[in-house]
C-alpha cells in the first residue's frame, strides 16, 4: 500500500477517538446512574 | 458456596440504543476491513482513496449533528413548554458534532498531504470548515458559562440558529467561490455520483455507519446530562432546606 | 436569614468555588474561539475568495496581474514534464491558453500529467517561477485495473478535470 503511514494514521485516529467517547460516554453514564434517584431517569 | 447479587445499575442505555449500537458495529466494521483492505486503489489518488471512507462520513455526521442541535434549539425556542429536553439534545448533538468536524479536520488534512500535497491551504471549503469547528467550540463554551438550565439553553439557542445558517456557506463553498477541494462526490451538483461500485457502497455504508453511532452518543450524551441537571437540582433542593432549617433553629 | 453562598458542602457536586473556576475556563474558550474566529476571517477575506487564477486571466482580470505574486490554475500538459538537477518544469493550459511553469523541487501530492494543478509564483519573463504547487483532484473515483490502464493507455488525458 502506498502511502500507508497516512492512510492508518487516519483510521487509528478515527477509530481511538470513537472507541475513547463510547468508552468515557458508558463509564460516565454508570457512575452517574449510581447518584440519580430511578424518577430522575425516565429511559428505565 | 453462597453467592450475593448486587442490584443491575440502569445506565444510560435501552434498546434502541443498543440496536443502534450493533448497527454501528457492524458498518463501521466493514469501513474499517473493507475500507482499508477490500476496496481496490484509485486510478488517479491509488491507495489515499480510501481516507475518503472516513473523511466524508465524518463530515456528513458532523453537518448532521449541527443540524440537530439547529432543529433542537429552536424547538426549545419556540415550544410553549420549553422542554430541557429539546436543549440537552441540541447540547449533547453539538458535542459529539465538534468531535466528528475534528476527525474530518484532521482526515482531511491527511489526505490533503498526499493528494495536495499539503496538509493545510486557506481555500474557502477548508477556511469554512474551520470557522464552523470554532464557532460551534464558541456554542459549547457558551453552554458552560453558568446560569440555570433556562438561562444556558436561551442563550445557546440563539447561538445555535445562527450557527446552523453557516453549513449551507461550507457545502457550496466549492462552487461559490474557486475551492482546490474537490465539489461533493454524493451530493454534487449535477447531481451524477462518479464512483465505482464497491466504493460507493463502502462510502454509503460509512456514512450509514456513523449517522447511527452519531444517534447512539447524542442518546447516551443527552440523557448524562439530564442526570446531571437533576443532581444539580436535587443538590440545590438539599441547600434550600439546610438553610429553611437552620432559619427555624 | 444568611444567603451567602457555602464554600463547601457535603450535599452540593460543586463548591462556588469550582464552579466560578469552571465558569473562568469557559470564558477563557470563548475568547480563544472569537480570536481564533476573527483570524479565520481575516484568511478567507485575504486569501480564500479569490483562490487561484485561471492561466487565461493572468494579465487580464482583477487580482491577476502579471507584476505580483499569482497562484496560477491550469491542466498539466501531456508530455511536457521534464526533471532535471532538482528542477521540475512542465506547461500548464487553460482555455487554450499556456504557460510554462519551472519549479525548485519534485511538486509530490499525485502530481502528473492532464491534472489540474496551483501553482503558487510570479511570473519572470514568459515563465512562471513558482515555490508551491498544489494539485487539485476530481470528485471522480475509479478502481485502477488493468482494462483502465489499457483504456487509459488509449486516451491519456481522460482523467482531465477543470
Amino acid at each position: 500500500m502506498n502511502h500507508a503511514g497516512y492512510v492508518f494514521g487516519t483510521y487509528a485516529i478515527t477509530f481511538a477517538l470513537i472507541v475513547s467517547a463510547v468508552v468515557y460516554t458508558l463509564k460516565e453514564g454508570r457512575e452517574l446512574s449510581r447518584n440519580v434517584a430511578d424518577k430522575d431517569k425516565p429511559w428505565t | 458456596m453462597t453467592t450475593t447479587e448486587l442490584p443491575a445499575i440502569k445506565g444510560v442505555g435501552t434498546q434502541a440504543t443498543r440496536l443502534y449500537g450493533v448497527l454501528a458495529l457492524i458498518a463501521l466494521g466493514w469501513v474499517l476491513v473493507g475500507g482499508l483492505f477490500f476496496t481496490p486503489e484509485d486510478v488517479v489518488q491509488g491507495d489515499a482513496v480510501r481516507i475518503m471512507y472516513v473523511h466524508v462520513p465524518t463530515a456528513w455526521t458532523a453537518y448532521l449533528a449541527f443540524i440537530v442541535t439547529g432543529v433542537a434549539s429552536a424547538c426549545w425556542l419556540l415550544g410553549k413548554k420549553h422542554s430541557m429536553g429539546f436543549d440537552r439534545v441540541a447540547g449533547a448533538s453539538a458535542e459529539v458534532g465538534v468531535a466528528f468536524m475534528a476527525l474530518t479536520l484532521i482526515s482531511g488534512s491527511l489526505w490533503g498531504r498526499i493528494t495536495w500535497g499539503t496538509f493545510w491551504v486557506w481555500d474557502p471549503r477548508l477556511t469554512t470548515t474551520a470557522f464552523l469547528f470554532v464557532t460551534y467550540l464558541g456554542y459549547l463554551a457558551v453552554r458552560g458559562l453558568g446560569g440555570s438550565p433556562h438561562q444556558r439553553a436561551r442563550r445557546s439557542s440563539v447561538v445555535a440558529l445562527l450557527a446552523v445558517l453557516e453549513i449551507p456557506l461550507v457545502h457550496f463553498s466549492v462552487v461559490l467561490w474557486r475551492s482546490l477541494h474537490q465539489e461533493a462526490s454524493v451530493l454534487s451538483p449535477d447531481g451524477d455520483i462518479k464512483m465505482d461500485g464497491i466504493m460507493l457502497f463502502t462510502l454509503l455504508f460509512g456514512v450509514f455507519g456513523f449517522s447511527v453511532l452519531f444517534a447512539w452518543l447524542v442518546s447516551h450524551r443527552q440523557r448524562i446530562m439530564a442526570m446531571h441537571d437533576a443532581q444539580r437540582a436535587s443538590a440545590l433542593e438539599v441547600a434550600m432546606a439546610d438553610r429553611l432549617q437552620e432559619a427555624s433553629s | 436569614m444568611d444567603l451567602t453562598p457555602r464554600t463547601s458542602s457535603d450535599n452540593a457536586p460543586l463548591a462556588p468555588r469550582t464552579k466560578a473556576k469552571k465558569k473562568w475556563r469557559y470564558v477563557a474558550m470563548l475568547v480563544v474561539v472569537v480570536s481564533a474566529g476573527g483570524f479565520i476571517v481575516s484568511q478567507f477575506l485575504t486569501s480564500a475568495i479569490d483562490f487561484y487564477c485561471n492561466v487565461d486571466e493572468i494579465g487580464s482580470r482583477v487580482g491577476c496581474e502579471e507584476d505580483r505574486r499569482l497562484r496560477v490554475q491550469g491542466n498539466v500538459v501531456e508530455g511536457s514534464i521534464s526533471e532535471s538537477a532538482n528542477k521540475t518544469t512542465f506547461s500548464l493550459v487553460f482555455n487554450n491558453k499556456t504557460i510554462d511553469v519551472i519549479y525548485d523541487g519534485d511538486p509530490g501530492g499525485i502530481f502528473q500529467e492532464c491534472i489540474p494543478v496551483v501553482a503558487h509564483g510570479r511570473l519572470q519573463g514568459d515563465t512562471f517561477e513558482a515555490n508551491r504547487i498544489e494539485v487539485r483532484h476530481s470528485n471522480e473515483y475509479e478502481a485502477a485495473n488493468a482494462d483502465r490502464i489499457s483504456e487509459s493507455e488509449v486516451a491519456p488525458c481522460s482523467q482531465q478535470v477543470g
